[in-house]
């Protein structure tokens, strides 16, 4: 995981002003290196590394393990086509340097997350991902920009704060802050201390919504990911807000301990406020014209329906969720990369402007089309397999009113989720009458762009029809974290 | 070692900066290697001292009955000497390049190397008379400082500043008296001196006369309300700013909280009274009210300077927690923060020194042309905001252990206020780092003139600081180590 933070310090730090090609493709090389990097710890036993100490009690720890190893695989699996795809998107913004620095580095990261060992590992990293995305959402340097990277910044700030704070009290009621399935609360000391465990819960868990996006603090999601490069946009939605999942369930399933804050207030809590995102994400971006601010609202959504799996502490839930985070980090870049193409080909932002698409750039659009019904949740694209295992799991948990709202709402959202992705891809191909067919001309991106696009898209589709050893691997997390 | 050092310790620097005046250097240049030396070996001195610790305290002046002028090395005075004596050569370094086009060079120095001393006379004091003594000289060598340049506000400014000290110092003197008075002896002896005899039914009385000495001492520490003087004195010329006020004085004045809480009245006579909820509310008040209104300012300086009263009530807070941990917490804070805001301060005046600006909001794109500096000054704000892996997160971890610790409601309360200030400080710190760096899509830089990093004298400081602020980061154990071995009482 240093390879890559170097690879991208090197760049950074480089003066003179490599040609964009070369830089890009320097980029790639690194991206290919890490993929098999990641290979090697993926197949390999789980292991731990003691780094060093932060202070007394503050050990920086990686350990290895199964839903690790998930999470990492996610993120690359995302993060190599996307490299591809800035190469060439890139070249039509400027400085490019900072930001194949920071991309880079902030890979390195985000290993540094999934692999991390314990809470202030896990903290450590956090907040270097914060900061190491900063510059990739303010990159093109305008007003808007700089606003949203601040705005950004605040938010994930707050968030980080509230978990620290967690952290800080549950360093003296836990036997330890590694992460362990089943949690590592220290049932003596805790006991009369219940409120007090179930505020910090509470906190972590707003804490780590912040970064995924959960009402009512998604207000940055909406300003910050349109706001960022297309490359950017697209591991923002796709990859980094998982971040916060991954937080909340090593917090949650393996700190705190699931069957703590089964039936609290806590759990309802949480629950509610997923749905309400679900259903409010979906609403916004239903009745949203800018196309990467559409995306973004959904992204609040989708990742709400992650969050709520996570709140019913069922396995079938949780089995939903993590196939979730798997299919919509696919599914989201690849939708953010369309949109990507579509404003390098044609410097069009706003879905009443998409007309015709379609028929100019036939790839993307299909890519995109395939997309969106695994997005909706249609069989058999990846999306119908982890909404179902969702809905399962909501009924099995029999939690009140949630188990059957809980599958209501998904049902409305994705039927919204159709309403605000489908209408492009029709618009897209069968743009009716009046168009102006004379016009049209074939500007399909490069290889280098369309072939990422078409990697990812496929992978959303297959996902989900050869979902068997997925889901397979998934459950045996979920057992042992459950 | 013997305890006569000590005495050399302190009257080095005072006496060296005396001759600056008096001998006839034929440049200022040959006076400044001179006086750097001073600092250097002063410096070394301290250090030997604490490595090598002489038992005992050293009565040097006799006035009457008990009362005099003592010196001795225990653990708080190993902490606060090392720290002072680890700054202020830097400082004295950063000070000649940043004095260069000055008048009045030589009082400056001659005041900046007397501080050092009776700073030192203060950490070595071993009772609270001597304390005082010194406490009161360094209000008055400090004046000459904030006056330097004799504008109408430099005067007011020192006005105020005499004001409150002297008038805290008089608050301060009340407890000394009740403690000659209640106590057995009025040296400094961890877990207090109080004789519960003969206290007996007075304990309300003390407990307020605590309250009094507290506040009184807390002028120095700009504690709300007393501190409102250290804004002011932002006019005075950045090291003397930088040092002073956000590392000698105003740890004087919490170092004086310290002694006063945990070595004279003793913990636990305090834990649990009124007083104890009072003045840790007033910390807490004090910690968001710094960082708010370092937020709505300005001017670079004041904004430092309410930050600094802000993460002085960090130390007080945690020393209001009375246990072992609590004094831990306070000590690596007293540590990380000096180290931090002396970093911020030298940057700020390497910025206003090289480009003349004072606001903000003048400050756009300045850190293509000044990337030493703002890389420290950036470090630095990540330091105070707690980024893990620099030393604010390190001390803000050992405070909220020690408030978790403790169990009391209050204090976890406090850890509430303590990450709103974190969040707050974020705002003001880094919209001058965002400020300097993304100046936005249409600036140009020429603007901006020929401006650039300053000389090595004042970038060799900066950088030792920033790196500091990542060793303790990074590998504070030792340290910490060692300060749970003084609330311990081992020393």
């Amino acid at each position: 995981m240093c390879f890559p933070v170097l690879a991208g310090l090197i760049i950074l730090l480089e003066k003179k002003n490599l040609s964009e090609k070369k830089l890009a493709k320097r980029a790639g090389i690194v991206m290919i290196l890490s993929g098999v990097f990641l290979l090697w710890n993926i197949l390999g036993e789980s292991k731990s590394v003691l780094l060093f100490s932060l202070g007394t009690n503050l050990p920086v720890y990686f350990y290895i393990d199964e839903l690790g190893k998930l999470f990492a695989a996610v993120v690359t699996i995302v993060w190599i086509p996307v490299t591809f795809f800035a190469g060439e998107y890139m070249t039509k913004e400027q400085d490019q340097k900072h930001f194949f620095g920071f991309f880079l580095i902030v890979y390195g990261v985000l290993m540094g997350l999934c692999y991390a060992g314990n809470l202030v590992t896990f903290y450590l990293f956090y907040e270097m991902m914060t900061l190491t995305t900063v510059p990739l959402v303010l990159h093109t340097r305008t007003r808007e920009a700089i606003t949203a990277g601040i705005k950004y910044l605040l938010y994930s700030l707050s968030g980080a704060y509230m978990v620290l704070f967690g952290t800080y009290v549950l360093s003296r009621y836990t036997s330890s802050l590694n992460f362990t399935p089943g949690g590592t609360l220290n049932q003596a000391a805790v006991n009369e201390h219940n409120t007090l465990i179930l505020v910090c819960a509470c906190l972590m868990i707003l804490g780590f919504g912040v970064k995924a996006g959960m009402f009512p603090m998604h207000g940055w999601l909406s300003t910050a990911h349109p706001a960022a490069p297309a490359p950017a946009s697209a591991v923002l939605s796709g990859v980094i807000v998982k971040m916060g999942v991954l937080g909340a369930i090593r917090v949650v399933y393996e700190i705190i301990g699931a069957e703590f804050i089964r039936g609290t207030w806590v759990q309802t809590m949480w629950l509610t406020l997923s749905l309400v995102t679900v259903f409010m994400g979906s609403m916004l971006a239903y009745r949203e014209k800018l196309l990467k601010k559409r995306l973004a609202y959904s992204t609040v959504s989708q990742i709400s329906y992650i969050l709520f799996g996570l709140a019913l502490l069922e396995p079938e839930a949780l089995t939903g969720s993590v196939l979730h985070v798997v299919f919509h980090a696919c599914i989201k870049s690849c939708l953010f990369l369309c949109a990507g193409a579509i404003i390098y080909r044609t410097g069009k932002t706003r879905t009443d402007q998409l007309t015709g698409i379609g028929k100019e750039m036939p790839v993307t659009m299909v890519c995109y089309t395939i997309a969106s019904l695994a997005l909706i949740g249609i069989p058999p694209a990846s999306g119908f397999i982890s909404k179902w295992y969702l809905a399962e799991g909501a009924l099995a948990s029999g939690i009140s009113v949630f188990s059957v709202l809980g599958p209501v709402i998904l049902l409305i959202s994705a039927l919204l989720t159709a309403g605000y992705l489908l209408p492009i891809s029709m618009k897209g191909f069968l743009p009716g009458k009046e168009f102006d067919y004379a016009h049209l001309i074939k500007r399909e991106p490069k290889r280098t762009m369309v072939i990422p696009i078409g990697i990812l898209s496929a992978l959303a589709l297959l996902l989900g029809i050869f979902c068997g050893p997925l889901v397979q691997y998934v459950e045996k997390i979920v057992e042992v974290v459950l | 070692m013997s305890q006569y050092w000590m005495v050399v310790a302190i009257l080095l620097p005072i006496i060296g900066g005396i001759l600056v005046k008096v001998i006839p250097f034929p440049n200022l240049k040959i006076m400044k290697i001179y006086l750097e030396y001073i600092m250097v070996l002063t410096s070394l001195l301290v250090f030997l001292l604490a490595w090598n610790r002489p038992d005992g305290t050293l009565e040097v002046i006799h006035f009457m009955q008990d009362l005099s002028i003592s010196f001795r090395i225990d653990g708080l005075s190993m902490v606060f000497s090392v720290l002072i004596a680890a700054l202020w050569p830097l400082a004295m370094l950063y000070s000649f390049e940043y004095m260069e086009h000055e008048n009045h060079q030589r009082v400056f120095f001659m005041f900046y190397s007397i501080t050092y001393g009776v700073t030192l006379g203060i950490s070595y004091a071993s009772d609270l008379l001597s304390m005082y003594f010194f406490y009161e000289l360094l209000t008055l060598v400090t004046v000459p400082l904030i006056l330097h340049s004799l504008t109408r506000q430099a005067i007011h400014a020192t006005r105020k500043y005499l004001y409150y000290s002297l008038g805290g110092a008089a608050f301060a003197l009340i407890g000394i008296v009740f403690l000659m008075v209640y106590g057995s002896q009025i040296d400094f002896v961890m877990g207090g001196v109080l004789d519960l005899a003969k206290v007996g039914e007075k304990k309300q009385v003390l407990l307020v006369v605590y309250l009094i000495a507290c506040l009184g001492f807390g002028v120095k520490a700009a504690m709300f309300p007393m501190g409102s003087w250290l804004p002011d004195a932002g006019v005075a010329p950045t090291p003397v700013t930088a040092l002073l006020h956000a590392v000698a004085v105003v740890k004087a004045g919490v170092f004086a909280i310290i002694r006063l809480t945990y070595y004279s009245f003793g913990c636990d006579f305090l834990r649990g009274t009124w007083v104890q909820a009072v003045v840790m509310a007033l910390a807490m008040f004090s910690v968001v009210y710094g960082c708010t209104r370092a937020v709505m300012e300005r001017h670079i300086k004041r904004r430092l300077a309410y930050s600094t009263i802000s993460n002085l009530s960090y130390i007080i807070f945690s020393a209001m927690i009375m246990t072992p941990l609590g004094l831990v917490g306070a000590l690596c804070h007293m540590v990380c923060h000096a180290v931090m805001k002396i970093c911020s301060f030298l940057c700020a005046g390497a910025i206003m020194h090289q480009t003349g600006k004072t606001f903000i909001d003048d400050l756009n794109g300045y850190a293509k042309k000044m990337p030493i500096v703002f890389g420290c000054f950036t470090v630095s704000a990540l330091g105070l905001m707690g980024v893990p892996g620099l030393a604010g997160f390190i001390s803000k971890w050992n405070i909220a252990q020690a408030a978790v610790e403790s169990g009391r409601v209050q204090a976890l309360l406090g850890i509430g206020c303590l990450l709103i200030s974190a969040f707050l400080t974020s705002i003001y710190m880094m919209s001058i780092v965002f400020r300097a760096y993304f100046p936005g899509k249409n600036f140009s830089y020429e603007e901006l003139g020929e401006i650039h990093d300053p000389t090595w004298r004042m970038c060799v400081p900066l950088v030792l600081f920033a790196l500091g602020v990542v060793c303790l980061g990074l590998g504070s154990a030792p340290l910490v180590a060692f300060f749970n071995n003084v609330a311990n009482g081992l020393y």
